[in-house]
Formats: C-alpha cells, sequence, structure tokens
C-alpha cells in the first residue's frame, strides 16, 4: 500500500471529527472502507482478496444502516459539539501525535501505514470525546476499527481475513445495537444528543 | 472428539441452543423454558467445572480450546450465576412494565438475550486464542447493553449507551494491542495468538506496549480504574439479575482475558513488567473504590463500587502471582460472584418495597424486613470481608502471597486499602440493616421468597467455600492456576 493511500484514509479519518453534517461523516467513513477494500482486493494472495469482499460488505451494511438511521432521526437544529472544527481537528492531530510517538515500531508492512494506524485510532476515540451527538459516538468506533482493519490487512503472517470477518461480524453487531439506542435516545430526550445524558453521576 | 471437548461444546452450546428455543417457544412457556434450560444449561456447565477441576495437572490446550483449572473455575462461576439470575428474572419482569421492546416481546427478549450473554460469556474461559477471547468479548457487550437497557428509562438509556460506546473503544484500543502482537510473531496466522504461542513474539520495547494496549482497553471493560467510568451507572440501572451477571460473571471473566495474557507473556517480559502492570491497576481500582464505599449510596451503586474494589483485588492476586496468591485470587471469584449476585437480586424486593432505594442509600431495612434485611446484610458482611467470610480468607491468602512474592510494600499498602474499604461497607451494613430511617411500607415486596431461598443458598455456599480455602493453597488447582494455559 502506497503512502498516499495511506495519508488518504488518514484525511477522511480526520475530516470526520471535523464535519458537521451526520450523513457526510458516515459518507466518509463508508468510503474509507471502501478504499481499504480496494487496496485489499489488489492485493496478491487470495485471503486478501477474500478479506476485501469482507470490508466491502461490511462498509455497504453499515454505511446503509447508519443513513437509515440518520434519515429516521431528523434533528430540529444541528447538535453543535462543545468546541469549533478546527479545535477538534487540532486536538485529534495532538492525539494521534503523541500516539505516534509514544508507540515504538511494531511490525507492520512500513512505519508509514503504523502511523496511519494509530491516526486513525485516535482521530476514532477523538470523535468519541469531542462530538455531542450520539451517531458521532458510532462513527468514532467504526473509523478507529476502520484503522485496525488496515492494520490486519498488513500483518506480515497473512492472518488478515480471519481478523476482517471478526472485526466486521462484532462492529455490525455493536453498530446495530447503538442504532437501537440512539433511535430511543432520539424518541426519549427529542435529539440525539450526548449531553442529556449526563445525569447519573456520583 | 475428546470428553472435554464435547463438554465444552456442550456447556457452550446449551445456553445458546436455549435462547433459540426461546426465539420460538410459545409465549405462556416462556418462562417454563427458560428455568427449564436454565437448569440444563447450569448443570452441562458445572460437568465441565467437575472434569477440569477434578484433573487440573492434566489441562487440555489446543489451538482454539483450553479446559484448565481456571477455565473450570469460571465456567462453574457463569453456570452458577447464570442459573441464580434466570430464577430471580421472574420476579423482576412481575415487578415493572418499563421495556426497551414492545410488551409482548418482553419476556421473550429479555431471556433470550440472558441466554445468549450466558452461552457468550462461557465460551470465553475455553476459547484457547487471544484473537477469539476479544471476539466473545466484544460481543459480550452486543448482548448485555441491551440488557442495561432493557427498561428503556432514560437512566437505563444513558448507562446503557455510556457502557456500549466506552468499552467498545476500549476493546478497539485492545485489539489495537492485539494486531501488534500478531505482527511481533514469529508464528504465522492466528495461531500466534493462541495462549500456548503467544510466548513466541519477539521481546522488546514494542511487544511491551502491545501487553499495555491489551490490559488498558480490557480495562475499559473489566471496570478497573480510571476507566471504570460506565460501571456504576450500568449496575445500577440494569435489571437487578443482569447487574448479578455483569458483576459476578462478566468482569471477572474478561479478566481471565488479561491474566491468561499476562501468563502468556510474561517469559517474553519478564514477571516484574506483566505482573507490575497488573498490581498498579489493583491498587488504583482499589483507592478509586474506598472513598465511594464510605459514602451513602444507592443500594446497587454500592454493590457497584464494591465491584470496582474486588476487581482490583484480583488483578493484585494475580499480579502476585505466588501458588498462595493465586489460590486466594479463586475463593475470592468464587465467594465475590455469591456474595454480590445475592447481594443484586435482593435488590428487587428492596426497590418494590422503597422506589427511592434506587436514588438514595437505604436505611433500617431489618426493621420492617428482617428477611430482607438478612440477605441485604449477609451479602454486604461478605462482601467487606466480615469473618467467616471467604473473601476474609481470600483476602488474607492474597496479601500473605504477595509478601511470599518479595513485595511487602505492595501487599501492605493493599491491605490497608482493604482495612478502609472494610470501614466503609461495615458502616453501610449497620446504616442498611439497623440505620434510624427504616422504610414505611410493611407489605410483602415482590420477589422476596426467591431472595429468601437464594440467600440461605448462598449462605451455605459461603461457608463451604470458607472450609475449602483453608485446603487450597497447596492443592494441585493452585499450581495449576500458577502454570496457566501457555
Amino acid at each position: 500500500m502506497n503512502g498516499a493511500l495511506v495519508w488518504l484514509l488518514v484525511g477522511l479519518g480526520l475530516a470526520v471529527v471535523v464535519v458537521r453534517r451526520r450523513s457526510f461523516a458516515v459518507g466518509l467513513v463508508t468510503v474509507q472502507a471502501l478504499v481499504l477494500a480496494g487496496a485489499a482486493a489488489h492485493a496478491t494472495t487470495g485471503t486478501d482478496v477474500l478479506a476485501a469482499c469482507a470490508l466491502a460488505a461490511r462498509a455497504i451494511a453499515l454505511g446503509a444502516l447508519l443513513l437509515f438511521v440518520v434519515s429516521r432521526t431528523r434533528e430540529p437544529r444541528p447538535i453543535r459539539a462543545g468546541l469549533s472544527p478546527l479545535a477538534r481537528g487540532g486536538l485529534a492531530v495532538a492525539l494521534a501525535l503523541a500516539l505516534t510517538w509514544l508507540v515504538p515500531t511494531f511490525g507492520l508492512d512500513t512505519r508509514n501505514v503504523e502511523r496511519g494506524v494509530l491516526a486513525l485510532v485516535a482521530f476514532g476515540a477523538a470523535t468519541v470525546a469531542l462530538r455531542r451527538a450520539t451517531l458521532f459516538h458510532v462513527l468514532g468506533i467504526v473509523l478507529a476499527e476502520n484503522g485496525l482493519a488496515l492494520a490486519a490487512l498488513k500483518l506480515p503472517n497473512g492472518s488478515s481475513l480471519a481478523i476482517e470477518l471478526g472485526v466486521a461480524f462484532d462492529l455490525t453487531l455493536v453498530a446495530l445495537v447503538a442504532t437501537v439506542f440512539h433511535e430511543r435516545i432520539f424518541a426519549e430526550f427529542g435529539a440525539g444528543d450526548s449531553a442529556a445524558l449526563r445525569t447519573l453521576r456520583d | 472428539m475428546t470428553s472435554r471437548e464435547l463438554l465444552a461444546l456442550v456447556a457452550v452450546g446449551a445456553p445458546l441452543l436455549i435462547a433459540v428455543v426461546l426465539s420460538i417457544a410459545p409465549r405462556r412457556l416462556i418462562g417454563v423454558v427458560a428455568k427449564t434450560g436454565a437448569v440444563l444449561a447450569a448443570f452441562a456447565g458445572g460437568a465441565l467445572a467437575t472434569v477440569a477441576l477434578a484433573a487440573p495437572g492434566s489441562p487440555l490446550v489446543e489451538r482454539w480450546l483450553v479446559v484448565d483449572a481456571a477455565s473450570g473455575l469460571f465456567v462453574a462461576v457463569i453456570g452458577a450465576v447464570g442459573l441464580a439470575s434466570v430464577l430471580a428474572s421472574s420476579s423482576y419482569l412481575s415487578s415493572t412494565d418499563d421495556c426497551l421492546v414492545r410488551p409482548e416481546h418482553r419476556s421473550r427478549a429479555y431471556y433470550g438475550l440472558v441466554f445468549a450473554f450466558w452461552a457468550i460469556l462461557a465460551a470465553v474461559p475455553v476459547i484457547g486464542n487471544l484473537a477469539g477471547a476479544w471476539l466473545l468479548v466484544e460481543a459480550t457487550t452486543a448482548a448485555s447493553a441491551l440488557l442495561v437497557g432493557f427498561s428503556g428509562k432514560p437512566r437505563a438509556l444513558e448507562a446503557g449507551w455510556k457502557y456500549l460506546i466506552l468499552t467498545s473503544l476500549g476493546l478497539g484500543v485492545a485489539l489495537l494491542g492485539i494486531v501488534a502482537l500478531a505482527a511481533r510473531s514469529t508464528a504465522g496466522g492466528l495461531d500466534a495468538l493462541s495462549w500456548r504461542e503467544l510466548s513466541a513474539v519477539q521481546p522488546g520495547s514494542a511487544t511491551l506496549v502491545a501487553y499495555l494496549l491489551v490490559l488498558a482497553g480490557l480495562a475499559a471493560k473489566i471496570g478497573w480504574a480510571p476507566v471504570h467510568n460506565w460501571l456504576p451507572d450500568a449496575h445500577s440501572e440494569a435489571p437487578a439479575p443482569v447487574s448479578a451477571l455483569l458483576s459476578a460473571a462478566l468482569l471477572p471473566t474478561v479478566l481471565l482475558v488479561a491474566w491468561r495474557t499476562s501468563q502468556a507473556l510474561t517469559p517474553v517480559l519478564g514477571q516484574s513488567a506483566t505482573h507490575g502492570v497488573l498490581v498498579a491497576f489493583g491498587l488504583v481500582s482499589l483507592a478509586v473504590a474506598v472513598p465511594f464505599l464510605w459514602r451513602p449510596l444507592p443500594w446497587k451503586r454500592l454493590l457497584a463500587y464494591s465491584s470496582l474494589e474486588h476487581m482490583g483485588v484480583i488483578a493484585i492476586g494475580i499480579g502476585f502471582g505466588t501458588p498462595l496468591a493465586l489460590a486466594g485470587v479463586a475463593v475470592h471469584i468464587a465467594g465475590h460472584a455469591v456474595a454480590k449476585a445475592t447481594g443484586f437480586y435482593a435488590a428487587t424486593p428492596l426497590l418494590s418495597l422503597d422506589a427511592r432505594a434506587g436514588l438514595r442509600a437505604s436505611r433500617g431495612v431489618v426493621r420492617t424486613q428482617p428477611g430482607l434485611g438478612s440477605v441485604l446484610g449477609g451479602s454486604l458482611a461478605a462482601l467487606a470481608g466480615l469473618p467467616p467470610s471467604p473473601l476474609f480468607v481470600s483476602e488474607v491468602m492474597i496479601v500473605a502471597g504477595g509478601f511470599a512474592a518479595g513485595r511487602p510494600w505492595t501487599a501492605a499498602a493493599a491491605a490497608t486499602l482493604l482495612a478502609l474499604g472494610f470501614l466503609g461497607l461495615a458502616h453501610a451494613l449497620i446504616e442498611t440493616t439497623a440505620g434510624s430511617e427504616a422504610p414505611n411500607d410493611v407489605t410483602r415486596p415482590t420477589g422476596l421468597r426467591v431472595v429468601l431461598v437464594l440467600g440461605a443458598v448462598a449462605g451455605v455456599l459461603l461457608l463451604a467455600l470458607t472450609a475449602a480455602a483453608v485446603f487450597l493453597p497447596d492443592s494441585a488447582i493452585a499450581h495449576a492456576l500458577v502454570r496457566g494455559a501457555g
């Protein structure tokens, strides 16, 4: 996988942290997973092609599910995060840089791929921490898992298929449950806003 | 297929099969199917546990399957708590009409999710591979999050959402560590992540970082501080039998994955690194839990913070790693499961007696409800480690194991924190049972009879555990726990 493709994936991830619209963010993580699937399909081994199929199926299924949920839970007004897009992007990049500085080379194809993986995990965590809309929390988890899918594809000993299949299954399961919760939260509070979910404290 | 392989398959397959049967069973038979199925599933788990613990010196360790002493202990705990939770569930379902799904699907959805959760949990101790264990732990999140938010009330939705998002993100971090370990392995494919092959990873700082990522990620699911934020909310808002499953079965079972990872990587990273991380998580969890145990908290939140404390104690025991400390860990896991589950079951009648018990500390329950008050008191006394509780014996064994392991300062710090925790829980025990503000309502609360029976059984089990604990330190089980599945 060349460096440009890795940085394209990272750029798409950073965009999820800063964009306003939920549907746009769903599109970004879906495109990201499809780019990953395309890269895997170009590989020479049979298992990587199967991994690409698993990734593509997961991307399309999750994208369709999340867009369906967006259409069913139209927000009366946009849910604004506590921080401006620039501040969110800055914090996410700072977290990614910290992670790449802390984690030494661990054996993927190139250090560029490793940096890409760590950046995507950092952006996923930043999305969960910095966005208020509940659907963005789900997107943060999908974003981090896309990073892990990239790592699995670049494992030197060829265990990517099993990891991709497992992650696809579990991620779909978690996303399904999350959409059930999101719809109930929307029905109960009138908005998918995590700021409403702060009553339980000691 | 050997008898152990078959028993492992049945122990996991039985609750899964019952979940499927429940999805098609006639509505009027759901309660009967669930209770009968729970007895069968617990029996299957018990059979596997008996075989595993009867011959701990000859474990079955394959690429994808492990049946050893730890498997036996955990499958037994999951089976016992699963059975008791199903038996206690009918009173929960009759005590409330609130639900995440349509009322006509309520019982079916509830029991179906409980058995699915049970099946996935039972698979974790017998899976022979770190990646497989991760998949199962992630799958428990999906099933149990729906159970946490099952009432559909705003507070339950909040708790379920926090649990789902925080633990999924944590497990993402753990997966990053697992992928890093796979990349560092000299063996090929997923076999590199089996418990017996994991020690073949290349040593170095990257392996240490991978181990830290795995443990930090799992910590979010185990409820170790400082990533425990979901724990008190989920435990307090889930249906009481589900809280019992979460606290008594889920948390220690995920902790087993951390334990097995630590054991597998000790030859590579060294004991001081792998055990040191566990001890650090344990001490921080204890230190964070103690101030909350001193505060007047609603019953289920108090039990939740007690879970934080006990997961810390278990981590410290594993970190000490001597036969004495690990024997203490085994007793602690079993004793905590019995005492904690009983405490949660008692929450159903307590809340039906006084709805405000979900929002504030209960006081003087024995004055109007001596039976319920005794169960609450017994559970809390056992959890506090008041002799003759098996948790007193296990904590003494763990602390003594720390001194035996050459970690006197850590053992002393753990003993001090445990003593402070004991004082907090002892105060809560006195206030809950004999405090001045007794609940006004003296009618018979919902599900009291079931709780009294379960409380009596729990009392006998706890005393039996105390007696058994005396013989455990020099037993083959303790030595098998030290060896692990590697």
